[in-house]
C-alpha cells in the first residue's frame, strides 16, 4: 500500500518534471526542446480534442522522434477504444523509446484489450530491456510483475501466476498493493485450497478490505462448513458493495470482479441453510 | 490582369490547405456524425455539440444490473457461428439523455491488431443484440441528463464471444 501512495506521488512528480522541456536543452537536444515546447502547449485541450491533436502533430513534424507526443496521441483512441488507430500510434513511441512506453503498452493492451498474451510478450521484453524494477501500471492499481500474473491466469496458466504474485510478494516485503493478496486468494480458491486462499483474503482484509474480498471469505467458510462465518461475511460482503467498497476502474473492469447480483444470489442460499 | 488571376489562384490554393488542415480531426476524436443513410432520424441529442465520454463521470460503463446483467443479456441472445476467425469488434454509438442508442459504428481486428472482416453473420447479429441492449444509465452532470459515446468490444475466438469490453 505504501508503494502505491509513493508511485502516485512520483506519477505526479514525474507529470510536472516532464514538462520541463529545458532538460532537452542542456542534453544539447534542441530540436527536442522546440517539440517539447510545442507540445506543452497541447496540456490547455482535451486529451479527445483536435487542437491537442493538432499541436502534437506540430510538435512531431519538428521533431519526428519526440516520442512523448506519439504517446500522448494514442490515449484518445485508447479511451475511445479504436485498437487499430491506438496500436499504430503507441507502436510509434515504443519502436522511438521502448524503455518508457514498452511496458505502458503492455499494461493497455490488457486493460483496454484484454490481449493477455500480447501483454506477457510486452511486459517480459520491458523486463529484458529495463533489468530492474519494471515499476507500476498507469492507473496505479498494480505492480507490471502483477498484471503479467494477472495474464498468465487469463491464458490458463494458473500455477505461474501463483508463482509470479509469490515471489513478488517474498522479494516486496509482502507488499499488498491494492489487490495482490485478492487475487492470490481467488488462484488458490480455484484450486480448491480454501485454508491458504482464506489466509491470503484475510491479509486483503487487513489492507484494504473489500465487498468482492468479504465475498470469497464467505465461499471459503461455506467451503470449509463454518456456516456461520459464511453467512456473516456474506452479509458483510452485501453491505460493504453498497457502502461503495467494492472494485472500480472507469474505463474497463478488474480481473476477478464479483458483482452484487452475485452477492446477492449467494447470500439467498446462505438463507437457507 | 495576370497579376490578379495568379493572386486569385494563390488564395483559392492557400485556403485550400488550410481547410485541409482544419478538417485533419473531428472535432472531438472518435466523434460520429449523423448518417441518414445508416442512422435512426428518430435518435435525436439532447446536446449534439457535446457529447461525452463513458467514462467522463469516473463511473465507467453505467448498466442496471450492472455490467454481468449486460454480459448476461448478450450471451443469451448470441448464437455463437461456425468458424475460425478470432479477434475484436468494436461497436461504438450514442446513448442519448432518454437513455437510448443509436449511431452504431463498427471497427473490426484479427489477433495482430490489424484490420480485419468478419463474417457478416458475426457483425449483423452483435449489431443486432447491441441496439436491443435497454438498460443503459443515463448519465447526469449537474442534475442535467447528457449524451454519451459508449462502445462495447466483444472478443471473438473461433466465432464465440470470450469476453466483452469495457
Amino acid at each position: 500500500m505504501k508503494k502505491v501512495i509513493l508511485y502516485l506521488f512520483l506519477i505526479t512528480f514525474f507529470k510536472v518534471a516532464s514538462q520541463n522541456c529545458n532538460a532537452y536543452k542542456w542534453e544539447g537536444n534542441l530540436k527536442k526542446y522546440e517539440a517539447c515546447k510545442k507540445a506543452k502547449e497541447s496540456e490547455y485541450y482535451y486529451q479527445f480534442n483536435h487542437k491537442y491533436h493538432e499541436i502534437l502533430d506540430e510538435a512531431i513534424a519538428i521533431d519526428p522522434t519526440y516520442d512523448d507526443a506519439y504517446w500522448a496521441k494514442s490515449i484518445a483512441y485508447l479511451k475511445s477504444g479504436d485498437f487499430l488507430s491506438w496500436k499504430k500510434i503507441i507502436d510509434e513511441a515504443v519502436d522511438l523509446n521502448p524503455k518508457k512506453h514498452l511496458g505502458y503498452r503492455g499494461w493497455c493492451r490488457y486493460q483496454f484489450f484484454r490481449d493477455y498474451k500480447g501483454a506477457i510478450k510486452d511486459i517480459e521484453e520491458f523486463q529484458k530491456i529495463i533489468k530492474g524494477d519494471v515499476g507500476y501500471c498507469q492507473n496505479g492499481d498494480y505492480h507490471l510483475l502483477i498484471a503479467k500474473a494477472i495474464c498468465y491466469k487469463a491464458i490458463g496458466e494458473k500455477e505461474k501466476a501463483i508463482q509470479i504474485i509469490e515471489t513478488y510478494l517474498e522479494k516486496n516485503d509482502n507488499e499488498s498493493d491494492l489487490f495482490n493478496f485478492y487475487h492470490l486468494g481467488v488462484l488458490y480458491f480455484e484450486k480448491g485450497n480454501y485454508k491458504k486462499a482464506l489466509k491470503y483474503f484475510q491479509k486483503q482484509e487487513v489492507e484494504n478490505n473489500l465487498a468482492e474480498n468479504q465475498y470469497y471469505i464467505s465461499l471459503c467458510y461455506k467451503a470449509l462448513k463454518d456456516f456461520d462465518a459464511y453467512k456473516k461475511k456474506i452479509e458483510d460482503s452485501e453491505k460493504m458493495y453498497k457502502e461503495g467498497y467494492f472494485m472500480r476502474d472507469p474505463y474497463s473492469y478488474h480481473y476477478d470482479k464479483v458483482y452484487l447480483s452475485q452477492i446477492k444470489k449467494e447470500l439467498k442460499k446462505s438463507k437457507q441453510i | 490582369m495576370k497579376k490578379i488571376l495568379l493572386m486569385i489562384l494563390l488564395l483559392t490554393f492557400y485556403f485550400c490547405k488550410k481547410e485541409e488542415k482544419v478538417n485533419k480531426y473531428p472535432n472531438s476524436i472518435g466523434d460520429i456524425t449523423f448518417n441518414a443513410e445508416k442512422d435512426d432520424s428518430n435518435f435525436v441529442l439532447c446536446n449534439k455539440n457535446n457529447v461525452y465520454q463513458y467514462f467522463n463521470d469516473g463511473r465507467g460503463l453505467g448498466y442496471e444490473g450492472e455490467k454481468l446483467a449486460l454480459i448476461t443479456a448478450v450471451k443469451e441472445k448470441y448464437k455463437p457461428v461456425k468458424t475460425t476467425q478470432s479477434g475484436l469488434i468494436r461497436i461504438r454509438f450514442i446513448v442519448n439523455c432518454k437513455g437510448e442508442t443509436g449511431m452504431f459504428r463498427i471497427i473490426q481486428m484479427d489477433d495482430n491488431y490489424e484490420a480485419f472482416s468478419f463474417d457478416k453473420k458475426i457483425i449483423n447479429r452483435l449489431l443486432k443484440i447491441t441496439k436491443e441492449l435497454s438498460g443503459w444509465v443515463i448519465k447526469q452532470r449537474k442534475d442535467v441528463a447528457l449524451d454519451y459515446y459508449q462502445y462495447l468490444i466483444f472478443k471473438i475466438k473461433e466465432g464465440e464471444i470470450v469476453e466483452i469490453l469495457p
